[in-house]
């Protein structure tokens, strides 16, 4: 049969699409996608999480960071092929993404390490494998006295030297919930949050887009004192940029950070080992060591160094010195208070 | 957003000699990939858009004309797609006025000198807008470059506030733009026949004057291309938006994405797109017919 150039130049096609499209031949073999977090939690999954799974399951992980909310966003997008595997939440997204039945119930009874997390950690659509603590991030070199109260951002001493963030993050709600309970206010009453946010504009130097830009602004020194999470500074603070953390008497906030597995996932398997890795006390032990001092949530794992230090030498000081809020009351309250957000925090 | 510029190619195009049909010219079906790929990865998505928009509630169960009541009788809606398009005609007032002088000095320029400028306003294209942003974070902070030298000559007593507020945003902006101003002002530069501006100086014109009455109209097709360009760029460029601007200076694109992203409200957030497509192409229009218009008067 002779070769007729439409035929070749067909078949030449065909081979290069395959190749450019390898799911099309293999669909079952595709990497397990993890949507972690940008900025400290990637690198320190990428150090310390992925290195763990690859030896309990033989399997592969691609690390996709993005913002909780974006990861519900894209998973909505494609439920019935979902372009991500498991999923990493702050509170108030994890309820959204629950909502609206994009998760898997957590194979609770299969789990090795579930029981052994502190009750609050034990949540059956998604377990929390760490916790997020904000509470107050000054810079050492211009704010002397070190904070001890959120009260303290409204000291006239720090005009033009507050920053904080816009209502799009978990940082950002939950440091005006709990201004406004400061103030007599709730989760679900934070007249008194907007009152104050209100008297703090003089003091405020930036409102952020989000926690990452916020912490950046340390390091440029265009703000020293403001609300912060333990763990965004730490990258700097290895990084040498002069900025530490302060638990204010008030309390810190802790967040439940879940992961969960996507419904639909082809790889449904390695989603769960995946998971138990990251509540094993081994990967949690490791991740609470410096650099990443990421708050550990299984009790087999005893606190230690800087997290012990500044934080909590276990996990019912820890559960004492923390507010938990209220998620539920918040999500429902949260798109009014954005709206308002916009309109009055004008700097 | 990309169908804009594609247009304001149009007035710089040759005409067509008469006579001369466009099939006898071009083999339309020539165009037929693209037009799959425009209809696949544009048409429809945008349809789909629409369609959203068209949601009354957030859970999107029936259709209405409820959110772009929302946005079109809320006067702070209204003030964010003014802010936005304000933003664009001050980044792109700035470009321009940045950007001329340069094409002007990159067309004279002498061989070599011409390639290594060209190589300069290029460059910032081959670098990610996210580290041509973090560079501005750093020149505009507190203790940045302007900041401290500001402080070192003693204009200043304390350091000035500069990122996070408008000027300095619009400035980060005609920087991280100005290319998309240059390079069509030099294409249109190179073409004007310098006899021109000769017969001009020996009909005793000066040079301001020839620069008003011959370069400046002959080179309007790029001055408009350039501005559309910059305008379209700057209006929607998130990424600066956000880390110069902060988080309380709102955008159309930022607030777009908050209701997209952070709230869930996908029929709002469509119809805010939809309403900021139909401002943007207005205003290029507005502009087309502008340039148009002012290019008749200098050829009459």
């Amino acid at each position: 049969m002779p070769l007729h150039r439409r035929s070749l130049l067909a078949g030449a096609l065909t081979l290069g699409a395959a190749q450019a499209f390898p799911g099309l031949s293999r669909a079952q073999a595709r990497k397990l996608v993890f949507a972690t977090f940008t900025g400290s939690w990637e690198e320190a999954h990428r150090a310390v999480l992925v290195p763990a799974f690859r030896k309990n399951s033989g399997g592969d992980v691609i690390l996709d960071p993005m913002l909780s909310v974006d990861q519900i966003a894209k998973v909505q997008a494609a439920r019935a092929n979902p372009p991500i595997d498991v999923m990493l939440h702050d509170p108030g997204p994890a309820l959204t993404a629950i909502a609206q039945d994009l998760v898997e119930p957590y194979p609770v009874a299969q789990s090795a390490h579930y029981g052994d997390l502190i009750a609050d950690a034990q949540e059956p659509m998604g377990p929390a494998p760490f916790f997020q603590i904000v509470g107050l991030t000054y810079n050492p070199e211009k704010v002397k006295t070190p904070p001890t109260s959120w009260a303290d951002l409204w000291k006239p001493e720090y005009r033009g030297r507050v920053g904080i963030t816009n209502l799009n993050s978990t940082l950002g709600t939950g440091f005006l919930v709990e201004i406004a309970r400061m103030h007599g206010g709730s989760e679900t009453d934070v007249e008194p949050g907007f009152k104050a946010l209100e008297a703090l504009k003089p003091n405020l130097a930036a409102v952020a887009a989000n926690p990452g830009a916020l912490a950046a602004l340390y390091q440029q020194e265009q703000v020293d004192i403001g609300p912060g999470n333990f763990n965004a500074i730490q990258i700097l603070k290895a990084r040498g940029v002069p900025v530490e953390f302060a638990a204010p008497k008030e309390g810190i906030i802790a967040f439940k950070t879940t992961i969960h597995i996507v419904k639909n996932t082809p790889s449904k398997e390695l989603a769960f080992r995946l998971i138990e890795a990251a509540l094993s006390p081994e990967v949690q032990a490791k991740l609470m060591q410096s650099p990443y001092l990421i708050v550990p949530t299984n009790r087999k794992v005893a606190m230690e160094g800087e997290v012990a230090k500044v934080l909590a030498r276990d996990a019912d000081e820890l559960k004492r010195k923390s507010v938990f809020q209220d998620w539920a009351a918040i999500n429902r309250g949260r798109p009014a208070w954005i709206e308002r957000f916009n309109r009055e925090i004008r700097v | 957003m990309s169908a804009g510029p594609a247009t304001a190619a149009g007035p710089v195009a040759a005409p067509l000699r008469p006579g001369r049909t466009w099939t006898a010219a071009y083999d339309i079906r020539l165009a037929l990939p693209l037009g799959a790929f425009f209809l696949v990865f544009f048409l429809a998505p945008l349809a789909l858009l629409v369609l959203v928009s068209f949601y009354a509630d957030p859970a999107m169960t029936r259709f209405g004309l409820d959110q772009y009541a929302r946005f079109l009788l809320d006067p702070f809606s209204l003030r964010v797609l003014g802010a936005t398009l304000w933003l664009g005609v001050e980044v792109t007032a700035l470009t321009l006025l940045l950007g001329l002088p340069l094409a002007l000095l990159l067309t004279w320029a002498p061989g070599r000198l011409r390639g290594l400028l060209t190589l300069i306003v290029l460059l910032p294209l081959l670098t990610s807008v996210v580290v041509r942003t973090f560079a501005w974070i750093v020149i505009l902070g507190r203790q940045g470059i302007v900041n401290a030298a500001l402080l070192g000559l003693g204009l200043t007593d304390a350091p000035l506030k500069l990122l996070y507020t408008e000027g300095g945003l619009v400035l980060a902006l005609a920087q991280v733009q100005l290319p998309l101003m240059v390079l069509p002002l030099v294409t249109a530069l190179s073409r004007i026949d310098p006899n021109l501006a000769d017969a001009s100086a020996a009909l005793g014109a000066g040079a301001w004057r020839t620069f008003l009455r011959v370069t400046l109209p002959l080179c309007l097709p790029g001055i408009v291309a350039g501005c559309l360009l910059t305008f379209a760029a700057a209006i929607t460029a998130f990424i600066t938006q956000s880390l110069i601007g902060g988080g309380q200076m709102l955008f159309m694109p930022m607030y777009l994405y908050q209701q997209a992203s952070s709230l869930n409200n996908w029929p709002f957030a469509a119809a805010i797109a939809i309403v900021f497509l139909v401002a943007v192409l207005a205003c290029v229009a507005l502009l087309n017919l502008a340039g148009r218009l002012s290019g008749g008067r200098a050829r009459a």
